[in-house]
């Protein structure tokens, strides 16, 4: 079944079982392995993504659901790691193993769409669907504080 | 050439035609041999080792020889390598060296990449070093020794001269390589000792780190694996054609088990049962589709006498076997006499689960077999064994398997065991196609090679003084010793403690035994491995101790200690260095505020953690609410004395992680089995720490040292537990002494 969306600014239309995952879609289907499998029951947060804006488990969004929706993956953030939570995640030297940061990226940049400034609190409810594993929450808590100051301009990015 | 280098050996050194020249180094365990190149024209990359090239460009290539799995080693390693080199640390690219025997031992473990890579890395920069100083003292036409190199370039002060390393390869590439360079003094290094970003996180903030299971071979086919619910089960009958018939599946068959080489390449002996668990394969043209139809076989499986082991069971074996005399491994004085008499004596049983790694990249492994070869793109902690056990499982020459190494998405001690290897080399060859084996969740945290349960009793006895004068620690476990190598080596090899663990050598009436409970559940190395679970009833007790003697906790463990001091062990066992443990605990005592009150109930414990170069103390600030059993650690305060960081940055992100990693060990993970399976299947109830459950606060003091550097993934991740216990003690006058720590360990009843 052809299904048509919008990925990452461009159109994409893919010809797929309607109940794969866009997860697998993303991975197997288009070659774009920056979203991860975790644990293929939204449990993990690795394979987040935006769904017109809003963070979104890929691993449990049958493909058939996303029509004519616009997906933003990792890839998409920027090329060039010059996005401000990349950059904040640059600053701060978050990544350990990394397999879990793109998740944690897409899930820390749809919290400061709505929350500029967010408080701890806030992180910790937009955040704690995303397990790491290596156990950078410490990092991470500092990298979206610096990118909240890095989006209002408060903040200059020494990285 | 100068009376410096004309003075050192020359180990082997060509200048014939070709691109370079051979220099090789004695690695730990094998000789490094490196193909034969000679003099080069400034076009051509020198690259006077296996560790590094320098382009005519004057960009620098390092190799890292070990597995970047989080732990830092891809920035750690080249910063060694680079220090000597005198390069300039921004134009460093990191490459990830393959299999390969010029890389000397290629295994990531025991916390021993910086330990055992030291000294060969800074030889392998410093000789390239010294050969560039001697080009261009060439070129300056003046004494080397009048030379210096920094930053990329090498410096003649008298002259005021300078030329970069690019415009040097070329003659540096025609000089003999000297086999024992000069070394930086300590206090000339620019790039060890500062703080150091990584140098993967760009690829890993854009989604570019390819992870093993990111990897793509063209034709390339997935599978999904159904094993045996029970270790060492083998499918009877299966459903093969009506799941072939599913769509975009290729093949059904099954996978036999085969033997695991030994990690450490030790023989298995009789009663070893380190295999690979064997299943039923689903080969298909993508993961979903091989992950959906594997969910339509049906296997009745033939099951091992362990299907009837249950966490009951075995909790069972172990405290009968703690209730008698084990295996010595280690007495001092004589604790019957002196418990009899000690003034006040305390007694107390703890335990700890089954544990899964659970990795956030999921097991899995790409094989292409072709003929009597086979090519593996692994995230492997082990590329020697991988290679050594896809062989032996294939039955074709070691040298024909080459070995790629990934990015590993989380290591933890779970990718030392090759199992996921020979999946995916004995299902490419039955497939006939390069094929990437992807393991569910599930299949993640049902097929571990697990951290063993244990139970251990100890008794100590005080005088009327306070003082800890008898000491008797009971261990029992399944073993992983034993399940590798086998019944047949000595009780001592197969025990699970450790005779030098604190207090051991502190106490004048000591004894140590340990008693092997026969488990069927599949063993492994789990991120410290057994002190993981000992250092909690080590730590907990020791807590339990300094209580009963009416003393505080931190006061005995330092009074325990005694003064600083290199302690003799006696029977040329070397020497125990007293002041770096006393002066860790005192730092993070310090550094908590220790003694002071905290406000609203909160209150600290603290724990502590010796082993694999380093010493660790930490001390935790907890809450708890015991009627609506939370607990809450809102700080934590970790000082370690790694001697010379080679990373502080990487220093403080290894115990930030440790800390992590033990907390969900203290406060959520268990694995539990019935049926000889495990009950477990994915993180909704194999539970890990989540950022809502992490302290807001982990802060890291490193003790500025010069001693050899040492571990850092490990000794980070026993002491928390114990801190936390002992901190819940201190607030509630409840004593944790089960892991994880449930609501009900707050409160009566």
């Amino acid at each position: 079944m052809a299904i048509s969306f919008t990925l990452n600014g461009k159109p994409q239309t893919v010809d797929v079982s309607p109940d794969m995952p866009l997860l697998w879609v993303l991975r197997d289907t288009l070659n774009m392995t920056g979203t991860k499998f975790g644990c293929g029951m939204a449990l993990c947060g690795a394979c987040t993504v935006h769904i017109n804006g809003e963070a979104t488990r890929s691993c449990v969004t049958q493909i058939s659901s996303v029509a004519g929706k616009k997906i933003t993956t990792i890839e998409g953030l920027s090329v060039d790691g010059s996005h401000p939570v990349q950059q904040a995640w640059m600053e701060e030297d978050v990544p350990q193993c990394g397999y879990c940061q793109s998740g944690q990226i897409m899930s820390a940049v749809a919290l400061l769409a709505k929350k500029a400034n967010p408080t701890d609190a806030d992180i910790d409810d937009a955040m704690s669907g995303n397990i790491c594993r290596c156990g950078t929450y410490q990092r991470i808590r500092k990298a979206i504080h610096k990118a909240a100051a890095l989006q209002s301009g408060k903040a200059k990015s020494a990285a | 050439m100068s009376a410096i280098i004309a003075r050192r050996v020359f180990l082997k050194s060509s200048a014939a035609a070709g691109t370079g020249l051979v220099l090789t180094f004695h690695l730990p365990g094998r000789l490094a041999s490196l193909p034969k190149r000679a003099g080069s024209p400034a076009s051509k990359p020198f690259a006077p080792n296996a560790w590094l090239e320098i382009a005519p460009d004057g960009a620098v290539k390092i190799w890292c020889g070990k597995s970047e799995m989080g732990q830092g080693v891809r920035t750690a390693l080249p910063m060694i390598v680079a220090e000597e080199l005198s390069c300039d640390w921004q134009r460093v690219e990191v490459l990830q060296a393959d299999l390969d025997s010029k890389y000397g031992e290629q295994l990531t473990g025991g916390s021993g990449s910086v330990r055992t890579s030291y000294e060969n890395l800074r030889k392998a920069g410093a000789a390239a070093r010294e050969m560039l100083i001697s080009a261009a003292a060439e070129k300056f036409n003046v004494d080397r020794r009048e030379c210096r190199a920094e930053n990329g370039r090498v410096l003649h002060a008298k002259s005021k001269r300078e030329l970069a390393f690019a415009e040097l390869i070329g003659s540096a590439a025609a000089l003999p390589a000297p086999s024992d360079p000069p070394l930086k003094p300590p206090a000339d290094f620019r790039i060890v000792g500062r703080p150091t970003r990584r140098t993967d996180t760009k690829l890993k903030i854009i989604g570019a780190a390819q992870f093993g299971i990111d990897t793509r071979v063209p034709g390339m086919l997935i599978a999904s694996v159904e094993r045996s619910p029970v270790y060492g089960g083998t499918p009877r009958r299966f459903n093969a054609d009506e799941v072939k018939s599913s769509p975009h599946v290729r093949a059904v068959f099954e996978v036999k088990s085969a033997h695991l080489t030994h990690q450490f390449g030790e023989t298995s002996g009789p009663g070893s049962r380190n295999y690979t668990c064997s299943g039923v394969a689903v080969v298909a043209d993508s993961t979903w589709a091989a992950m959906q139809a594997r969910k339509l076989l049906k296997v009745e499986w033939n099951e091992p006498p362990s299907a009837s082991e249950t966490t009951a069971s075995l909790r069972e074996k172990m405290l009968r076997l703690t209730s008698e005399p084990g295996t010595v491994i280690r007495s001092d004085g004589d604790f019957e006499k002196a418990h009899a008499a000690a003034a006040r004596k305390i007694e107390a049983v703890y335990e700890v689960p089954f544990l899964a790694h659970a990795t956030m990249e999921p097991v899995n492994c790409t094989a292409h077999v072709r003929g009597d070869s086979c090519e593996l793109w692994a995230p492997t902690q082990i590329p020697g064994a991988a290679a050594e056990s896809v062989a032996s499982a294939l039955g074709i020459p070691r040298e024909r398997v080459k070995v790629h190494v990934t990015f590993i998405g989380g290591g933890f001690g779970r990718r030392l065991i090759q199992d996921y290897a020979i999946e995916a080399a004995l299902i490419s060859r039955d497939a006939g196609a390069p094929v990437q084996v992807v393991w569910s969740r599930e299949d993640d945290i049902r097929h571990d090679f697990y951290r063993p349960a244990a139970c251990h009793v100890l008794q100590a006895g005080l005088d009327a003084r306070g003082r800890l004068v008898s000491w008797r620690h009971r261990g029992s476990s399944p073993s992983i010793e034993t399940f590798y190598n086998g019944t047949g080596i000595s009780p001592q090899a197969a025990a699970q403690v450790d005779s030098l663990d604190f207090p051991a050598p502190f106490i004048p009436n000591f004894r140590l035994e340990f008693a092997v409970a026969e488990s069927g559940m599949p063993l492994g190395y789990w991120r410290s491995v057994d002190s993981s679970g000992n250092q909690f009833a080590l730590s907990s007790f020791f807590d339990e101790a300094a209580h009963a003697a009416g003393r505080d906790p931190v006061e005995f463990l330092l009074s325990t200690l005694g003064p600083a001091r290199k302690m003799d062990l006696g029977q040329n066992r070397g020497t125990l260095d007293v002041a770096r443990r006393r002066r860790v605990i005192e730092l993070a005592a310090e550094k908590s505020g220790w003694g002071k009150s905290l406000p609203g109930g909160a209150a600290r414990g603290i724990g502590i953690g010796f082993g694999w170069g380093s010493f660790v103390a930490q001390v935790a600030e907890v809450s708890c609410n015991p009627s609506k059993g939370t607990i809450c650690v809102n700080r934590v305060v970790c000082a370690i004395d790694c001697g010379l960081a080679i990373n502080p940055l990487g220093v403080e992100a290894q115990m930030q992680s440790s800390v992590n990693f033990g907390l969900a060990q203290a406060l959520k993970s268990e694995i539990t089995v019935a049926k000889g399976r495990v009950d477990q299947s994915n993180f909704h109830d194999y539970e890990v720490l989540r950022l809502c459950d992490a302290p807001p606060v982990i802060d890291v003091y490193i003790v500025p040292s010069s001693d050899p550097s040492g571990g850092c993934g490990e000794p980070g991740v026993p002491p928390i537990a114990p801190a936390v216990g002992n901190a819940i003690f201190a607030a509630t006058g409840r004593r944790i002494r089960r892991l994880p720590i449930r609501a009900g360990d707050l409160r009566d009843g």
